[in-house]
């Protein structure tokens, strides 16, 4: 650990427009989930600057990061990362504990949004009481709950069946229609048809999309 | 987060691992229910050490004995040295006592010099007689059972057991013994008895009536009689053979009665310092106290050393648990929870073992206390009436503080254990704790 140093991403130099919707692609170890990780205040850079939204998240402490997740960040992972023992509309409402919103609130907020995502009839269900495709949109719905002006989303699709995916993209891009910053990291090429930005990284570094297609095909 | 959320989130998270939680706790219980069982059985023994004395007198007392100098004579406890000078319990000594700050009265006594023989009935009884220096007994802290505990010329208040030193001299071999006669408000014939230089035997007798009998103490006043210090004074001059000059020749002794409890030890080391022998029951109930003190200690850390393996379990559930949830710690984190937050949950959930075990802990402990003392009050009163002596009302008792003092340690146990994982997990690196398999 800590012996020999990996550059995850190395001089990349870019920039996100406030409500695209903006696809990340690359292959494994490219570096694309710690752009992203980068960018939701889960990892912090050992050099260069962030700044979304005019904050600069290279300059804060724990805690600003913190409350930077808090309220402008809606994370969707890969593997869904539902709490087992948590019900739908307790796992979607979560976040809202750690902001401090009374828990009828939290209710009401929460079956709202599984109402959104079409699952107002699973609210009451445990994570393993759901499909794939049903936990991930739990967790769109818990990635809105504190109404995040950017939605960071890591490999959406990576376990999901084709449908299921493709639901999940759809959900992703009426997110954007409502003008939210939306991005996801993935190496799903259908993911492409909603972006507005593409951003292809190889070994760390942000190349052009034929280098990229070109790597690909080698 | 609200506090409220916070509570129902970690006894959620305790209630996701029933049996984890369950073996962990049980160390605690242990731990908890000896500190319980421990600490209770010493303040049981030191309840019963001073229920059993009871009878050393009223705590406000102080009996004060003149000093003949040389070291003779009991030293006073505590301490202390005796003058080589004499000091005689004159009258002026006594104004000298009465004037010492904290000093509410001061009563002189006089026992009698002559042996007693009692007369009444057909029915012959042996005690002590001692002379005081006021007609009021209750001064001295003494009550009636019977009649009234004041003296008056010719009269004399009997203490409750007195009756039972009454038999019958001419009672034949297998003969049942009568029972002890009722002498309130009846006339006993006194036998004073001396012997002169030749060894006769030399008998005076005297009436007097019992105008009282006093309650129970379990001192010295339950085997005594009463009477004014001027009855005492014209039967020891009977006595001795010659006229008793009190400023001259003294008192055998003086009650001193302080204006309040805390003050008596104090009052007693000034008698001690004018160069008296005083003695007040206060300074062994002090040591006797310190002892149990101490007896409880270390009762209470032998429960604390269970207490303290347990609280290695709880850091080895909690560290596991911390390994287990590393992937629900980053996603509380990527949700907005700060490390303030994680350390809150962790903490809590560490103090929640330590709280549900000191649970259990306390009702084991004070339901197996409460059986003890129902086996123990059972055999000990067994042994005593085959012995004699009093029994004792409770051998463990558990004060309302004990089992709050054990269930707030037990937690703060939880509570200390937890820190280190808790830190950990608080100071996790999101993203590594996200992508931790």
């Amino acid at each position: 650990m800590g012996q020999t140093t990996v550059r995850a991403l190395d001089g990349v130099s870019l920039e996100i427009p406030a409500k695209s919707f903006t696809v990340v692609m690359g292959p494994s170890g490219s570096g694309k989930s710690t752009l992203l990780y980068l960018l939701g205040g889960l990892d912090r850079p050992s050099a260069g600057q962030i700044e979304v939204n005019g904050a600069r998240l290279d300059q804060m402490d724990e805690n600003q990061l913190a409350l930077f997740r808090r309220k402008t960040v809606g994370f969707i992972f890969q593997s869904f990362n539902l709490i087992q023992s948590m019900t739908a509309r307790e796992n979607v409402g979560f976040p809202m504990q750690f902001a401090g919103v009374p828990a009828r609130e939290r209710d009401r907020r929460a079956l709202q949004l599984l109402a959104r995502v079409g699952l107002e009839d699973r609210s009451a269900h445990r994570p393993n009481e759901l499909s794939g495709g049903q936990q991930q949109r739990v967790a769109v719905a818990r990635a809105l709950v504190n109404d995040p002006s950017l939605i960071l989303a890591d490999e959406p699709t990576g376990n999901l069946d084709t449908s299921s995916g493709n639901s999940i993209m759809h959900l992703l891009a009426e997110l954007h229609e409502q003008g939210r910053t939306v991005l996801v990291v993935t190496h799903d090429p259908r993911m492409t048809r909603f972006a507005t930005h593409k951003i292809f990284l190889l070994d760390g570094k942000v190349v052009s999309e034929t280098e990229y297609q070109q790597a690909v095909l080698e | 987060m609200n506090p409220l959320d916070l509570l129902r989130l970690i006894f959620g998270n305790l209630n996701r691992r029933k049996a984890r939680v369950a073996l962990t706790a049980i160390g605690v219980v242990i731990g908890t229910a000896a500190v319980v069982i421990l600490v209770s059985l010493a303040i049981g023994l030191q309840r019963n050490a001073n229920e059993q004395l009871y009878g050393i007198g009223d705590l406000r007392q102080i009996q004060v004995y003149p000093n003949f100098g040389g070291g003779e004579g009991p030293l006073p406890p505590g301490g202390g040295k005796a003058p080589a000078e004499t000091k005689l319990l004159t009258n002026q000594a006594l104004d000298e006592i009465r004037a010492l700050p904290g000093v509410s009265k001061v009563i002189p006594r006089d026992p009698l010099m002559a042996s007693l023989l009692m007369r009444y009935k057909q029915l012959e009884g042996y005690s002590s007689i001692i002379g005081v220096g006021t007609e009021d007994l209750t001064e001295l802290g003494l009550e009636a059972r019977q009649g009234e505990a004041r003296l008056q010329r010719g009269t004399v208040v009997i203490g409750p057991m007195v009756a039972n030193s009454f038999y019958n001299p001419r009672l034949r071999p297998g003969q049942e013994p009568p029972p002890p006669p009722d002498l309130y408000g009846q006339t006993i014939q006194f036998i004073f008895i001396k012997w002169d230089s030749q060894g006769k035997e030399i008998r005076k007798m005297a009436l007097f009536k019992v105008a009282g009998v006093l309650k129970e103490t379990r001192g010295e006043s339950d085997w005594s009689l009463y009477m004014r210090l001027e009855d005492a004074k014209t039967y020891n001059e009977w006595a001795m053979g010659r006229r008793i000059n009190y400023n001259k020749d003294g008192y055998g002794q003086a009650v001193v009665i302080v204006e309040q409890v805390e003050k008596a030890l104090d009052v007693s080391k000034q008698i001690t310092d004018l160069g008296f022998q005083a003695y007040t029951p206060q300074a062994y109930l002090q040591g006797i106290n310190n002892f149990y003190l101490i007896l409880q200690v270390i009762f209470g850390g032998v429960g604390a050393i269970a207490l303290l393996v347990a609280a290695i379990g709880i850091a080895n559930t909690m560290t596991m648990a911390i390994l287990e949830r590393t992937r629900e710690i980053g996603l509380m984190k990527a949700i907005g929870a700060t490390n303030r937050d994680v350390l809150a949950i962790f903490l809590g959930e560490a103090a929640g073992i330590g709280f549900v075990g000191g649970l259990g802990g306390v009702m084991i402990g004070w339901l197996a206390g409460q059986g003890i003392n129902v086996v123990a009050i059972v055999y000990l009163a067994n042994q005593t009436a085959q012995q004699g002596g009093m029994p004792p009302s409770v051998a463990v008792y558990t004060p309302l503080w004990l089992p709050l003092f054990a269930l707030l340690f037990s937690t703060l146990i939880g509570l200390v254990s937890g820190l280190y994982p808790a830190l950990r997990a608080a100071t996790m690196v999101p993203v590594l704790a996200l992508k931790y398999e």
